[in-house]
Formats: structure tokens, C-alpha cells, sequence
């Protein structure tokens, strides 16, 4: 009987153990920048606003411009406190690009089943205690004790319009200037992919393995497509067509105008990165430790590069050369027109936020919660900035 | 070793758990329950063997007992005497330790394939693409649907309903197989066994996605049905109180009939105790030779 109960002791005590492995979230934002200073969500929950000059040379943060902000923790009704592995108050963190609005950085929060958006002074945020200052012309949505799905995607804004998916299954389009709802579409199924804008109409997708083209000037339907498998990659769209990666393991092209099936190219595992479209050629990185590079009208495959381990951030322009990382911190700059490697560059750590350039330096937002700018002509790391350790 | 592990055990579960979801409609819920019957029928011999060498072990406890005392001092002899008695049985101490030992990898697997599925978070849904295989019916699948009935599988239930069918399921199941005692040490040992494992894994309900909750529930009702037939009945869940430790009856056994005896007919003390022993024995001999659905 003593063995037996130890024995059930260790059952259970194993599977807490084992049941709270999954790994918890964290987030993994990119970047975006405006008068010279970089915007991210980190990984522990802030908006952190750094000066790339402020940071070469290694100036003490907060310098000029540059400030931190904590995003409040936000409540999750019907979720009781527990050993572990669902928090009553889950933590927010950001996996959503913030975007810059004139002067105000909108930020997609994701805490577990519930998520907003806010807005900040993105010049100096006087958010205080999860309440938006008005006289900075900040704002919540849907409101600062109020929330919705939580947001992975990351918004996009179009002619101060605000457009984002939801973990409720709901595109918002928002006032970008003042935070008001000005409709919304509700999809049926969990949005965890970007949205995107062209030629009059949204273009989203759902975890119910639809893709929707909405009319932005009266939100009607615009047609819809039901695929075989859900769609894995936020999509990206150029001339007339729409390209996303999906769970079968395709990447499609389908036209935005009838959302009819272009071609679809076939990888060894999800394409997960948003692909990226330049001069006729599709470039994807997918989880079979490839990147493909594929004519955008046919489909048909130019070039392949195997990387060390899974693309999971999307790749990124710069200097006219393609910068890709793979998900254990090896990053490869190669020729877009041959897929030949230039030169590699090791962080050393996980990457999984998507890169960022500005002429020819790459930002790289690691695993290890540090920052890196990468000079793309010599492979340098030129700053690394972390940021665990500042309040 | 953790490579191992996924390869051999984890994979072919967590993908079978997908594919399944895609044959039952796309419904996650239905896939944990069939799955979990599946491997629990899978299981069903060495379930059986386990129940068994559990009640034959059982069944010797009073003996052992005896034994305790009277070598209270004497550790090694203690030893000896206990191993020479289950060898007299014809039991292997460990014979209820193996089954238990060989099913824990796929109950580990089936737990962590549900968790793995759910993918609640961005990172696990990610994590997820390095486990599947490349069939249609896995791909078609992911992300998996999490609503199940009044459920949201990925997340913990916010009513008490699951917390109450996992902690009572289990309480009926623990009851089924623990034979009250009148020794207060092993007492305490059942009352832990019996009330706070289903208290703890109720108090786990409230926390985990119910997916896991629902997997706990479907297990324990199948471990009720099996521990029913096995048994013959409801086992110690009926027994009223605390037996003497010399005639502790096994489970779904009916209590031998104290015989009267008249004082000029009563035995000597060598010979009362020695049908006791050999009693005791028989049963747990019987209790090991018996087969499935034996009484």
C-alpha cells in the first residue's frame, strides 16, 4: 500500500511536471521604426522604444527618445487560480509588429484567451496603470477594463483605418487616430494570421480554413474560399495575387479578385513565415529548413537553400540582398537571383520574430531577449542591446 | 534520449490523436475519448494481471502483518519469512508494479500528445510542426477545433462539473480496490490514497485545459468498468467498515460465516492458527490462478 501511494504520488507529481511543459508564451515581436527610433513588444511583456545610435554606442538606457513601457496584466474571467499552467491574471505579452500611427504606436496584446489594443504616445507614453492618457490622445480598445480575442497577427493601417484579427474570430476595423470601433466581421473561426489590404478590400483567413476578401467602404463579403487545410503564414499580396503558406504543408497563389487558386508549391513541413514578393520571384521560408524561392506567376521553383534548422522568422530585403534566419540563430545572406550564400552571420540564439532592415542593417529581435543589428556587407554585429535586465 | 522518446512513443500517438480527429468529423473531444478507450483496450491484459496481483497481494496482508509483528526486531528475518510466504502463494511482490510500470510510458505519451495538440499558445502550435507526420488527414486537422460539448478544451472548464467527475470517478475507482484496514498506520495510508488523490486531481481541473480533465474522466470510467468485471462486483466501495485483520475477505468474496463452536469442540491454538494460514494462502493462491471473469 506505502509503494502504491508513493507510486500515484509520482504519477501525479509527473504529470504536473509534464503537463506544464508546454511552453508558456512569450511573444515574439518585430520591429518598426520612425524618426530614427525602433519600436518592439518584447518578450516580458513591454513596448520598448531604443535609438540605434543611442545603442552603438552603448549609451545607458534610457537615452534620448528611448523609453520602456509595461503593458498591464489583464484579467481572464472564469480562469481559477491553479498550480500553474493558466494563470487567474495571465500575463500579457506581444506577438503582433506594434505599428506607428502619426504619433502614437498601436500595439496588438495577447494574454492567453483575451487580448485589446492600445495606443500610446509613441514620443514619450503616459499610459499609467493600464488607463490611456487622453490629452496625449492615447486610447484602448475595446476599452480599458473591457477586452477582446487575444491578437497575434499584426494590425495594418490604411488610411487611418485599423485593421486586425482576432483570437475571437472577429476582424476589427478600428479609427486609427481615436480608437473607435467602425466595423467589425466576424469570421467563425480563431484569426492568428495579419490581415491584408489591397485594391478596396481586407483579406483575412481563419483557423477554420477560410480565406475571406471583405470590402472595406460598405464590409460586405466579397467571396470566400474554403481550403483543405487552415492557413499557417499571414498573407501577403502583390500583383493580383494573394500568397500564404498553409498546414498541409502548400504554399498558395490565389487571385484576389475571385479568389481562384493560382498554383500551390509543395514543402517538406508548414511554410510558417510570411513569404515576401519581390521583382517576380516568391521568397519562403518554411519549417523543412528550407528556403524556396518561386516565380510568382507560375510557381515554379528557381532555387532552393537548406538552412541548418527551421525558418521560422520572415526573411527580409536589405542592400538588395535576401536576409533569412533559421530558428537556432544561424543567419544567411544570400543572392535573391541564385540562392548562392554570401556570408552567414551565428547569433547564437532561437529567432523567431520577423527580421527588420533599414538600408543595410538587419535587426534581429533573439530568444535570449537581446536585440541585434547586423551590417548586412560584412556580417558584423555592429550593437546588441538586452533588455531583461533594464526596469 | 528525448528524441527517442518522440520518435517511438509520442509521434505515433499525438499523430494517431490527429488523424483521428479528422475521421470523427474534426471533433477533438470525441478523438481523446476514443483514443483513450482504444489504449485502455490495448492495455486491458496487463490492467487485469495488474488488478489481480494487486487483490492477491492483498489478501496476504494479514498474514504479513502477523509476520511484522511478531519479527518486529528482527528486520532480515522479517524479510525472509515475508519472501518465503509469497513464494508459498506463488506471488511475484513485483507482479503488481509491472503492468503499472510498462502502461506509465503510453499514459505519459497519450497526456502529452493532448497537451502538444491543443497547441493553446502560438509557440506551441509551432512546436507542434516538428511532431506531425506528413499525412493528409494530420495536416487537414491542425489546428485542432477545441470546442467540445459546453467545453473549451484548451482551456481549464470555468464550471465545477469536470472537477467534480474527475475527483468522484476517481474516488469510486481508488475505493474499488483499497481494503479497509483496522491497522491506524495503513488507515491513514488508504484514507490519503483514496481522498487525496482525487482531491488533488479535481484541484488539477480547475487549472489544466479540460481536454486533459476529459482524458482523466474517460480513464477512470473505464478503470471502474474493468475493476467491476475483473472484481465480480463493486469491490471494497461496499464494504462498510474496517474487518478484522485475520479475516480481511477479498474483494467481491463473501464473508466466511463466523462458525460457532461449542466449548468442548474448540480447537487447539496450533490448529486454529494453521487452517488460518492455510486459508489465507488458498485465497491468495486462488486470487492469482483465478482468470478473467473467474467467480
Amino acid at each position: 500500500m506505502k509503494r502504491l501511494s508513493l507510486i500515484l504520488c509520482l504519477i501525479a507529481l509527473s504529470l504536473l511536471v509534464i503537463g506544464c511543459t508546454g511552453t508558456a508564451w512569450e511573444g515574439w515581436s518585430g520591429f518598426t521604426a520612425a524618426d530614427d527610433v525602433l519600436y518592439f513588444g518584447t518578450m516580458d511583456g513591454r513596448v520598448l522604444a531604443i535609438s540605434p545610435e543611442a545603442r552603438s554606442q552603448k549609451l545607458s538606457f534610457p537615452s534620448e527618445n528611448e523609453w520602456s513601457f509595461t503593458i498591464p496584466a489583464m484579467s481572464a474571467p472564469g480562469a481559477i487560480c491553479g498550480p500553474a499552467c493558466v494563470p487567474a491574471s495571465p500575463r500579457a505579452t506581444i506577438y503582433a509588429t506594434p505599428v506607428v500611427v502619426e504619433d502614437l504606436l498601436c500595439v496588438g496584446i495577447y494574454a492567453g484567451e483575451n487580448g485589446k489594443l492600445v495606443a500610446v504616445d509613441r514620443l514619450a507614453p503616459g499610459y499609467t496603470e493600464g488607463v490611456p492618457l487622453r490629452s496625449k490622445g492615447e486610447w484602448a480598445y475595446p476599452g480599458v477594463a473591457k477586452s477582446i480575442g487575444a491578437i497575434v497577427g499584426t494590425p495594418v493601417v490604411v488610411e487611418d483605418t485599423l485593421y486586425v484579427g482576432s483570437s475571437d474570430g472577429k476582424l476589427y476595423a478600428l479609427d486609427a487616430i481615436y480608437g473607435e470601433k467602425k466595423w467589425e466581421f466576424d469570421t467563425g473561426g480563431k484569426i492568428w494570421t495579419s490581415p491584408a489590404v489591397e485594391d478596396g478590400a481586407v483579406y483575412v483567413s481563419n483557423y477554420e480554413r477560410k480565406l475571406f476578401a471583405v470590402s472595406i467602404t460598405d464590409h460586405t463579403l466579397l467571396w470566400e474560399i474554403e481550403l483543405p487545410a487552415s492557413i499557417a503564414s499571414s498573407p501577403v499580396i502583390s500583383e493580383g495575387s494573394i500568397y500564404f503558406g498553409t498546414f498541409d504543408r502548400n504554399l498558395y497563389a490565389i487571385a484576389i479578385n475571385d479568389g481562384s487558386e493560382k498554383w500551390k508549391f509543395e514543402g517538406g513541413n508548414w511554410f510558417w513565415a510570411t513569404p515576401i514578393v519581390k521583382d517576380g520571384v516568391v521568397y519562403a521560408g518554411c519549417l523543412d529548413h528550407q528556403i524556396y524561392a518561386l516565380d510568382a506567376i507560375t510557381g515554379e521553383k528557381l532555387w532552393q537553400f537548406v538552412a541548418d534548422a527551421p525558418v521560422v522568422a520572415t526573411p527580409v530585403f536589405s542592400d538588395n540582398l535576401l536576409v533569412a534566419a533559421s530558428e537556432s540563430g544561424e543567419m544567411y545572406i544570400l543572392e535573391p537571383d541564385s540562392g548562392v550564400l554570401v556570408r552567414s552571420v551565428s547569433i547564437g540564439y532561437q529567432v523567431m520574430g520577423p527580421l527588420y532592415a533599414e538600408e543595410n542593417i538587419v535587426y534581429v529581435h533573439a530568444r535570449n531577449r537581446c536585440v541585434y543589428a547586423i551590417d548586412v556587407q560584412s556580417g558584423d554585429t555592429v550593437w546588441e542591446f538586452c533588455y531583461s535586465d533594464i526596469q | 534520449m528525448a528524441e527517442l522518446w518522440n520518435t517511438i512513443i509520442l509521434e505515433p500517438v499525438l499523430n494517431s490523436l490527429i488523424a483521428l480527429t479528422t475521421m470523427l468529423g474534426g471533433s477533438f473531444g470525441l478523438a481523446i475519448i476514443v483514443l483513450t478507450v482504444v489504449v485502455r483496450l490495448a492495455l486491458f491484459p496487463l490492467t487485469v494481471r495488474q488488478t489481480q496481483s494487486t487483490k492477491a497481494m492483498q489478501t496476504l496482508q494479514p498474514r504479513i502483518q502477523e509476520l511484522q509483528k511478531k519479527y518486529a526486531k528482527n528486520q532480515q528475518k522479517l524479510q525472509q519469512e515475508t519472501m518465503k510466504l509469497y513464494k508459498e502463494a506463488g506471488i511475484n511482490p513485483l507482479g503488481c508494479l509491472w503492468p503499472m510500470l510498462i502502461q506509465l510510458p503510453i499514459w505519459i505519451a497519450l497526456y502529452q500528445s493532448i497537451m502538444q495538440a491543443l497547441a493553446a499558445t502560438p509557440e506551441n502550435l509551432l512546436n507542434l510542426s516538428q511532431h506531425l507526420y506528413s499525412w493528409a488527414a494530420v495536416g487537414n486537422a491542425v489546428p485542432l477545433n477545441e470546442l467540445f460539448l459546453w467545453l473549451r478544451l484548451s482551456r481549464p472548464d470555468p464550471n465545477l462539473i469536470l472537477a467534480i467527475l474527475v475527483g468522484g470517478t476517481m474516488w469510486v475507482q481508488q475505493k474499488m480496490v483499497t481494503a479497509p484496514t483496522a491497522d491506524p498506520r495503513q488507515k491513514s495510508m488508504t484514507s490519503m490514497t483514496t481522498m487525496m488523490m482525487p482531491l488533488m486531481f479535481g484541484f488539477f481541473t480547475l487549472s489544466f485545459p479540460s481536454g486533459l480533465a476529459l482524458y482523466w474522466v474517460v480513464s477512470n470510467v473505464i478503470g471502474i468498468v474493468i475493476q467491476y468485471f475483473v472484481s465480480g462486483g463493486w469491490g471494497y466501495l461496499r464494504a462498510p467498515s474496517a474487518p478484522r485483520p485475520a479475516q480481511a475477505p477479498a474483494p467481491g468474496q463473501k464473508p466466511v460465516p463466523v462458525q460457532r463452536i461449542s466449548p468442548t469442540q474448540k480447537p487447539s491454538k496450533t490448529a486454529q492458527k494453521a487452517t488460518e494460514e492455510s486459508k489465507t494462502l488458498k485465497n491468495a493462491s486462488d486470487e492469482k490462478k483465478r482468470g478473467l471473469f473467474g467467480r
